[in-house]
């Protein structure tokens, strides 16, 4: 019996004390079990545990969590490239001519479906005037991609 | 005649009446047990009453016992013209109207901020999302589930769907064992939440590197309708958060069944809710209509190097170090089409690497001067990493396998148990080859002329091989703790353990060498000292054949007191169908005074 005790410390001691989750720094709400989490102590309690779920976000109207504050259900171009991480997707996309991103951002900025392949190759070609440097924000993209919308004989009128 | 045409009238007069079910009758409809979250025996805890501890979803202050008080109440406050507790329960609105054939009286049409709420959610289609497990992190094997609402437009993409999840809230730092009870035995408090799906894809696929498996449910309009309406029934609603059962998966099953339910998800009682199950529970339902495969960063990354030669693959890798290797003649004379592949995979190499942590200014100059070469370049369309096996397709998650063989010159019998999860060696359709994740398993042992002995029993054994390769040079990793019964001086004892250590692997083509150095703390009757520790090393390959799995491994470890043992052993797993495996191993196990060969059959049977 007392070796089983012992055995149990054994392997709860490996958990050590670091079980909480990492932060989503700046974040209102600590945040959460085991997404996002490389530990391995981490790993063993979700061996144990069943390691599922997790997340730090809150709310159903909207998106609110104290690390994203736009809270939008919907989107009209510049406050989807303003999302972390989608501005980099989208020039990706750009780059290439297309992809997912690309496509959303079309959606969001109400670009109809039979003017999309157009739009897109036109982004494409246009690729360093909307991406002039790394330091760019979503508010001079959108106001780039508007310039070279207004110089396109079909795109000008949606801009 | 006359008898008869009055009966009919009298049926007919009363018809109503019986359609009308009476408020105990309406209090046991499954649509609003699934309504008030009652389990109806499905886990363990709170059954015949509602999940639900929280006051602001009753109506009524024993609602969360009482099904019928909360009906009652419901109805007297949802009846009334414009009432204000319509907004906050518009599903409950809906059912009780249509049971009880409340007049057309506006209904929700004063609720204006659920209506804005409703204009703006998507709803025309709802799909699960499995984001799978990720390199070396065999833990996420379990995965995790949420809900995705999309527009329908096919071509208008998911990035602007919304994401319905349910996650645990813990706050600051815990004590781990407290963390553990928590989890296991209530107190961390779950909520839904509705984010955009871009975030997700950003989360999962991006910045960890999970493959995603979007599971798309053939719900009808109506069925969606109460989805939605529920959802904002639900919001800031705290429920309890339970790893094992009442999880992330179990909540999303449970929405699903309000939509549907006459299904029988909720029939079988569920002890431990793993997301691969829920999937699996789906499909047997008949909810799953489609399946797609949304591939990681780092797939997409392999494909890409998959088309490029090794040359090509070193300038990738320069051009990621440095943009203005694009102009130098090595570049320049590729094929147009080359450039592009070379590129991207430069900038995708250069991504991945750079995923986490602070945003660096002279990556982000260099990833815009890399997109810039590939801009310039002919885009190469599909270059798509190649499908795997979706994981409600592997084997089930428990195990019992039953055999025998020799040790030494004694015949044994065995039989092993195993709750979770998968060993590298199963069949590796629906998993991540290289990953073993498992969980409280046991063998039990009856040799020739002894009693009944406990073989093993690993309380958690987890192996992670990530092979290295010009662009990816991740430390592979395994920890392991129990109780395993080895040869200490000349004769077996079991030893209590914990055991683990880094390693390096490789990968070519089905082939996966590997190495580990390790460190080994244990408790035996053999020795003198309460815990013995050793130092050894482990290495070994790994083939997973088109028909057959194959594992060789040889370890060695050496004890503080000079003691040293060694274990090479060779096994191989050749599976029957998805659910049964026949397993062969023979290793020899000992020390300087007496070492053993084994020889070990078994059947192994996958379930649940």
């Amino acid at each position: 019996m007392r070796k089983t005790l012992l055995a149990a410390a054994l392997v709860a001691t490996s958990f050590g004390a670091q079980a909480s989750a990492p932060g989503g720094s700046g974040c209102g709400w600590g945040n959460m079990l085991f997404e996002g989490s490389n530990g391995m102590p981490m790993h063993l309690l979700a061996t144990l545990v069943n390691g599922t779920s997790g997340n730090r976000t809150f709310g159903i109207t909207s998106g609110t969590n104290g690390c994203d504050t736009s809270g939008a259900l919907s989107y009209n171009g510049e406050n989807m490239l303003a999302q972390a991480g989608v501005m980099e997707e989208v020039a990706q996309d750009m780059a290439m001519g297309d992809g997912e991103a690309l496509t959303a951002l079309s959606v969001s900025m109400g670009i109809p479906a039979e003017e999309r392949a157009h739009f897109k190759k036109t982004m494409h070609e246009n690729f360093n005037t909307i991406f002039p440097s790394e330091d760019v924000t979503a508010e001079e993209v959108m106001g780039n991609i508007q310039t070279v919308m207004n110089k396109d004989k079909q795109l000008a009128s949606l801009s | 005649m006359k008898s008869i045409n009055l009966a009919l009238i009298l049926v007919l007069a009363s018809a109503p009446l019986w359609a009308r079910a009476t408020n105990e009758e309406l209090a046991e409809h499954p649509r609003w047990k699934a309504l008030l979250h009652i389990n109806e025996g499905t886990t363990w805890r709170y059954q015949g009453r509602s999940y639900i501890d929280d006051p602001e979803f009753f109506l009524h202050e024993s609602g969360a016992t009482d099904a019928r008080a909360e009906l009652e109440a419901s109805i007297e406050q949802l009846r009334p013209a414009e009432s204000e507790a319509r907004c906050d329960f518009p599903a409950r609105y809906r059912f009780l109207s249509q049971q009880l054939d409340w007049p057309d009286d506006g209904a929700l049409s004063h609720c204006s901020d659920y209506q804005e709420w409703r204009e703006a959610m998507p709803e025309e289609r709802v799909a699960l999302i499995f984001p799978a497990s990720y390199l070396n992190s065999p833990s996420s094997m379990f995965g995790h589930t949420l809900l995705r609402i999309d527009r329908g437009n096919d071509e208008d993409g998911v990035w602007l769907s919304r994401a319905i999840n349910f996650g645990a809230t813990v706050q600051g730092q815990e004590n781990s064992i407290l963390y553990i009870y928590r989890g296991l035995f209530g107190g961390y408090p779950g909520y839904f939440s509705n984010v955009p799906y871009m975030n997700k894809i950003r989360d999962y696929a991006h910045l960890e590197n999970r493959d995603m498996w979007e599971y798309q449910l053939n719900l009808t309009q109506g069925e969606r309708e109460w989805l939605l309406a529920h959802l904002w029934e639900l919001e800031d609603i705290e429920f309890d958060y339970l790893f094992l059962d009442e999880n992330c998966s179990f909540r999303l099953l449970e929405l699903i069944h309000l939509a549907r339910p006459d299904s029988t998800l909720m029939d079988d009682f569920r002890f431990a809710e793993v997301p691969a199950n829920t999937v699996r529970s789906l499909d047997r339902a008949g909810f799953i209509e489609s399946v797609d495969y949304r591939p990681s960063k780092a797939n997409e990354l392999d494909a890409l190097v998959d088309r490029l030669s090794a040359s090509e693959q070193d300038l990738a890798l320069a051009l990621a170090r440095d943009a203005s290797v694009a102009e130098e003649e090595a570049f320049q004379a590729l094929a147009p089409r080359s450039r592009n592949l070379v590129a991207r995979a430069a900038y995708a190499h250069l991504r991945l690497q750079n995923r986490e942590g602070e945003r660096s200014q002279e990556v982000a100059q260099r990833g815009l001067a890399l997109l810039r070469v590939v801009n310039r370049t002919p885009t190469v369309p599909d270059i798509d990493p190649q499908r795997p096996v979706s994981p409600e397709k592997g084997h089930g998650t428990k195990m019992l396998a039953a055999g025998g063989g020799m040790l030494g010159d004694r015949g044994f019998g065995e039989l092993q148990a195993r709750f979770s999860y998968h060993d590298w060696l199963d069949n590796p359709e629906g998993y991540l080859n290289g990953a073993a994740i498992e969980a409280f398993n046991a063998r039990i042992r009856r040799t020739e002329g002894d009693d009944l002995t406990l073989e093993q029993l690993d309380v958690v054994n987890i192996k992670s091989l990530a092979p290295r390769n010009r662009f990816r040079k991740p430390v592979s990793w395994f920890v392991n703790g129990g109780l395993d019964r080895r040869f200490i001086g000349s004769k077996r004892h079991l030893t209590r353990h914990v055991q683990g250590g880094p390693g390096l692997a490789w990968e070519m083509g089905p082939v996966i060498p590997y190495a580990y150095a390790m460190a080994r703390a244990e408790n035996n009757s053999a020795h003198d000292v309460l815990v013995s520790t050793a130092a050894g090393a482990r290495a070994g390959v790994l083939w997973y054949a088109e028909s057959f799995q194959l594992g060789l491994e040889a370890e060695g470890l050496y004890y503080h007191n000079d003691d040293r043992r060694y274990r090479p052993s060779a096994t191989l797993n050749v599976p029957v169908g998805r659910n049964h495996a026949l397993r062969a191993r023979i290793e020899r196990d000992g020390g300087p005074d007496r070492a053993e060969t084994e020889f070990h059959l078994s059947w192994r049977y996958y379930f649940d």
